[in-house]
């Protein structure tokens, strides 16, 4: 990663799962926290006391979720401690693989879905 | 004659217990509890799992775990809302939960008597709001 004073750089990181490097900054002037073509993460903010952590494991997506009043997240749990953390997906996030974790439930219902046709 | 059943006299009255984790007592119904979320009482016994803890009827849970599922070390104890529905690697479907007080997260198997209603209304959330489904499937 380069220095961040320096402007003339763009910060990269590679992906912990799939090595594609990817700028820190997006073209929104926010901060990217997860891969956009595969959503993994990597820990490094502890969320119960919300300082840096020290874990630095691989966070995997396991779910799309929408709160009531705002857009999607993704909610990642990390490999090495399952610490759970929710990130709201950006532009630029490869939207196929958001929307197989969103309709990813649908694919093994734990109950027959033939029932609600009658309701 | 003096009122003998005044609520300053006598013993001090014992705070109701409204939440997911039963006082300290074992025994008959011991796991019951009344949601937070929706105030139904439920029975601890639950088809499925051997622990419950989350409302079968409004999904809404209690925080009282801290890391580890069980260990009864938060001190928040604040409402968790269902967020959105997860899936294990083997198909089963997992609550994500959002604490309403402090915003941690936490996951809960689903349970036999759960409100599939209920259930199938969180998994297809995302798909709400069609305007996002469009942008995402129909544009580039």
């Amino acid at each position: 990663m380069s220095h961040p004073r320096n402007t003339l750089r763009t910060s990269t990181f590679s992906c912990t799962w799939c090595r594609v490097s990817v700028p820190v900054a997006t073209a929104d002037g926010g901060q990217r926290n997860h891969c956009p073509a595969c959503l993994h993460s990597r820990h490094v903010l502890d969320q119960v006391t919300g300082g840096p952590s020290t874990c630095l494991g691989a966070m995997s997506p396991i779910a799309i979720a929408v709160p009531r009043a705002g857009d999607w997240t993704v909610v990642h749990r990390c490999v090495r401690c399952d610490e759970l953390a929710c990130d709201a997906v950006r532009e630029d996030d490869n939207q196929l693989v958001v929307m197989r974790m969103a309709v990813r439930p649908l694919a093994q219902p734990p109950f027959p879905l033939e029932a609600f046709g009658t309701l | 004659m003096p009122r003998r059943n005044h609520p300053s006299r006598g013993a001090p009255r014992r705070r109701r217990y409204d939440g997911a984790v039963p006082p300290g007592r074992g025994g008959h119904r011991a796991g019951d509890f009344r949601c937070a979320g929706c105030r139904l009482d439920v029975p601890g016994a639950a088809p499925g799992t051997a622990h419950r803890n989350h409302c079968p009827h409004c999904l809404t849970s209690l925080h009282v775990d801290r890391r580890v599922p069980g260990d009864r070390a938060a001190t928040c104890r604040g409402r968790m809302e269902a967020l959105g529905v997860s899936v294990r690697p083997d198909g089963e479907w997992m609550i994500v939960h959002r604490c309403l007080s402090c915003g941690e997260l936490g996951t809960n198997r689903i349970c036999g008597d759960d409100n599939a209603l209920a259930l199938l209304r969180l998994a297809l959330r995302p798909l709400r709001d069609a305007s996002v489904t469009r942008r995402v499937l129909l544009t580039r």
